[in-house]
């Protein structure tokens, strides 16, 4: 089918488009001089092992730290939240609704420029940095967990939960030993996107930042103004595959694919 | 594309009033979501005299950035980059799209992973990507030097359509989901019908298939137009000072002008774009990609 053919040919571009900038970046930092060759000229590890100095690592562990913590608390938050807009009807749910997405519709720069005037207004100014950063990831964080909580709650049949109960099961019991299991990997799923979504943030990150507090994102941002530097394109790589190496072993331990895409074989 | 039936019709409804189980997220977004949106909000009608906010209100931050030609250059830049990323990714969002929902190949999960793969990594590492391409002495000038294309190095940035193609390159993966989202409601059979009456495969794609997902199209359209609108690292990275974007200008206000009311109201302009485009999304039906 030459239709066909063409798209082929078409959809190669396409990849070549999205994946090419990626594997320059990587060529390039293996290159033994101090310019952008590529094909790179020579092989040396020497910008990789400047990436590992503490100027890099340093904050490279930070937003560890902070996406780590941000996907354990927007998860606890998102639990009983969408717990309650997936199983109840209240008075009041479509404001929840509205402000549960609300930091996914608004941009997270005013977010964040929002959070900055927040917090040196009411006299917090010295817990700009790691907090105010924490603060500011869970926000944008939770309509992506919820979301993920919520779908697979509703792809749980309503019925699992009133067998338990008929069986005698208590409320608490309930919920521990039947709903729990059922929706762990919508929840370790909306955990992970958390991460992920924390961890590669710039536009909130940048107004919350202070010296020596900031992620990996903002120091490569601001490391940009120097120019061209091949510890920048091993950094760079560096950043890329903390987040892949998660996602790959998440999704053999519990699968992931269900809820980026799919969810029409689910229903 | 965790869809967003999600959130959507709840299963059954049962007395006690949750309030409970909402509380805690509730005032979380109450404290650090609502209130600093509604303190910029403020922000905004406030005069600000010496960097100093005075309890005065005014409508002159709005009627700053109205009548300057610096600002009223930096919006209209702001839309014609969020219009041409928009038209770029649906341009070569949809042919992926449609390769990823109908092909056979049994690689196709390993495709539709690398497809959205680049979701994983930062909007700065992939600009990065782009600055290593086309700085002045970037990959994109040896090449070109190298096949004696060009005699002399040119400057591919900064400058404005650099920063449209590294925001089409970051946004593309948002476009392709939701595009797929609507190929896959499309019955196939509809397809195989037109083709046994007679239709040719390119008459069935333009008058079958295509008119069916023109609401997908809409939507990935809008989402890639109004994240582009809001990017603050791409513009940062590939343009300068001659190409201020609503995003960079804000950062300029708050860090290093310091005039915040300005930068509010600057703010507050984007939000409202922001909401009118999702709204438009809405209408036509879109869904928003969820990673």
């Amino acid at each position: 089918m030459t239709a066909w053919g063409g798209l082929r040919a078409v959809v190669a571009c396409v990849y070549l488009f999205m994946l090419g900038p990626i594997l320059i970046t990587a060529a390039v930092s293996f290159n033994e001089s101090n310019r952008s060759q590529f094909p790179p000229r020579g092989f040396s590890l020497q910008w990789w092992q400047r990436a590992l100095a503490p100027e890099w690592i340093d904050p490279l562990v930070f937003s560890f730290k902070l996406a780590s913590l941000t996907a354990v608390i927007s998860t606890l938050l998102a639990l009983p939240l969408a717990f309650a807009l997936a199983r109840y009807r209240f008075k009041g749910r479509e404001a929840v609704v509205a402000l549960t997405l609300g930091p996914l519709m608004l941009p997270a720069l005013v977010t964040g420029v929002g959070l900055l005037q927040l917090f040196q207004y009411v006299g917090w100014r010295d817990y700009i940095g790691f907090t105010a950063l924490l603060v500011g990831h869970v926000v944008i964080c939770l309509p992506f967990a919820v979301r993920t909580v919520a779908i697979s709650l509703h792809t749980l049949p309503a019925n699992v939960e009133l067998a338990a109960a008929s069986l005698g099961a208590s409320r608490w019991r309930t919920l521990w030993h039947v709903v729990f299991p059922l929706i762990k990997s919508g929840v370790v799923a909306g955990a992970v996107f958390a991460f992920v979504h924390s961890f590669t943030d710039v536009n909130l990150s940048l107004f919350l930042v202070r010296p020596g507090e900031q992620p990996i994102t903002v120091k490569i941002l601001g490391f940009l103004e120097y120019g061209f530097a091949p510890t920048l394109a091993a950094v760079s790589v560096i950043t890329l595959i903390l987040p892949l190496v998660l996602v790959a072993i998440v999704e053999k331990l519990s699968g992931l694919g269900d809820f980026i895409y799919g969810e029409h074989k689910r229903v | 594309m965790a869809g967003d039936h999600g959130l959507n019709g709840p299963r059954f409804a049962r007395a006690p009033v949750p309030w409970l189980l909402v509380a805690a997220p509730m005032a979380v977004l109450l404290v650090f979501f609502a209130l600093p949106n509604a303190l910029l909000l403020s922000t905004s009608f406030l005069r600000s005299e010496a960097q100093q906010l005075t309890d005065e209100l005014t409508l002159e931050n709005y009627g700053f950035l109205f009548s300057r030609s610096l600002y009223i250059g930096a919006f209209i830049r702001t839309f014609a980059v969020g219009v041409a990323v928009g038209l770029f990714d649906v341009l070569l969002g949809y042919p992926l799209a449609y390769f990823l929902v109908r092909t056979k190949s049994r690689f196709k999960g390993l495709l539709i992973a690398l497809a959205l793969a680049p979701l994983l990594a930062s909007v700065v590492v992939r600009t990065y990507g782009w600055y290593i391409i086309l700085n002045r002495f970037g990959v994109a000038n040896d090449l070109l030097l190298g096949l004696g294309l060009i005699e002399e190095r040119i400057a591919f940035m900064p400058s404005t359509p650099a920063i449209v193609v590294g925001l089409a390159h970051a946004l593309l993966p948002y476009t392709v989901l939701t595009i797929m989202g609507s190929l896959n409601g499309i019955n196939p059979n509809l397809e195989l019908a037109a083709m046994s009456l007679g239709a040719s495969r390119t008459r069935t794609f333009f008058h079958v298939v295509l008119p069916l997902c023109l609401p997908g199209i809409a939507g990935g359209f809008i989402l890639s137009f109004s994240i582009a609108i809001s990017a603050y690292a791409t513009p940062a990275i590939l343009g300068g000072p001659a190409t201020q974007v609503m995003a960079t200008a804000i950062y300029g206000f708050m860090t290093q002008l310091l005039d915040w009311s300005i930068g509010a109201a600057l703010a507050m302009i984007l939000i409202v774009c922001s909401l009118l485009l999702l709204y438009a999304a809405a209408r036509f039906g879109a869904r928003q990609a969820a990673l």
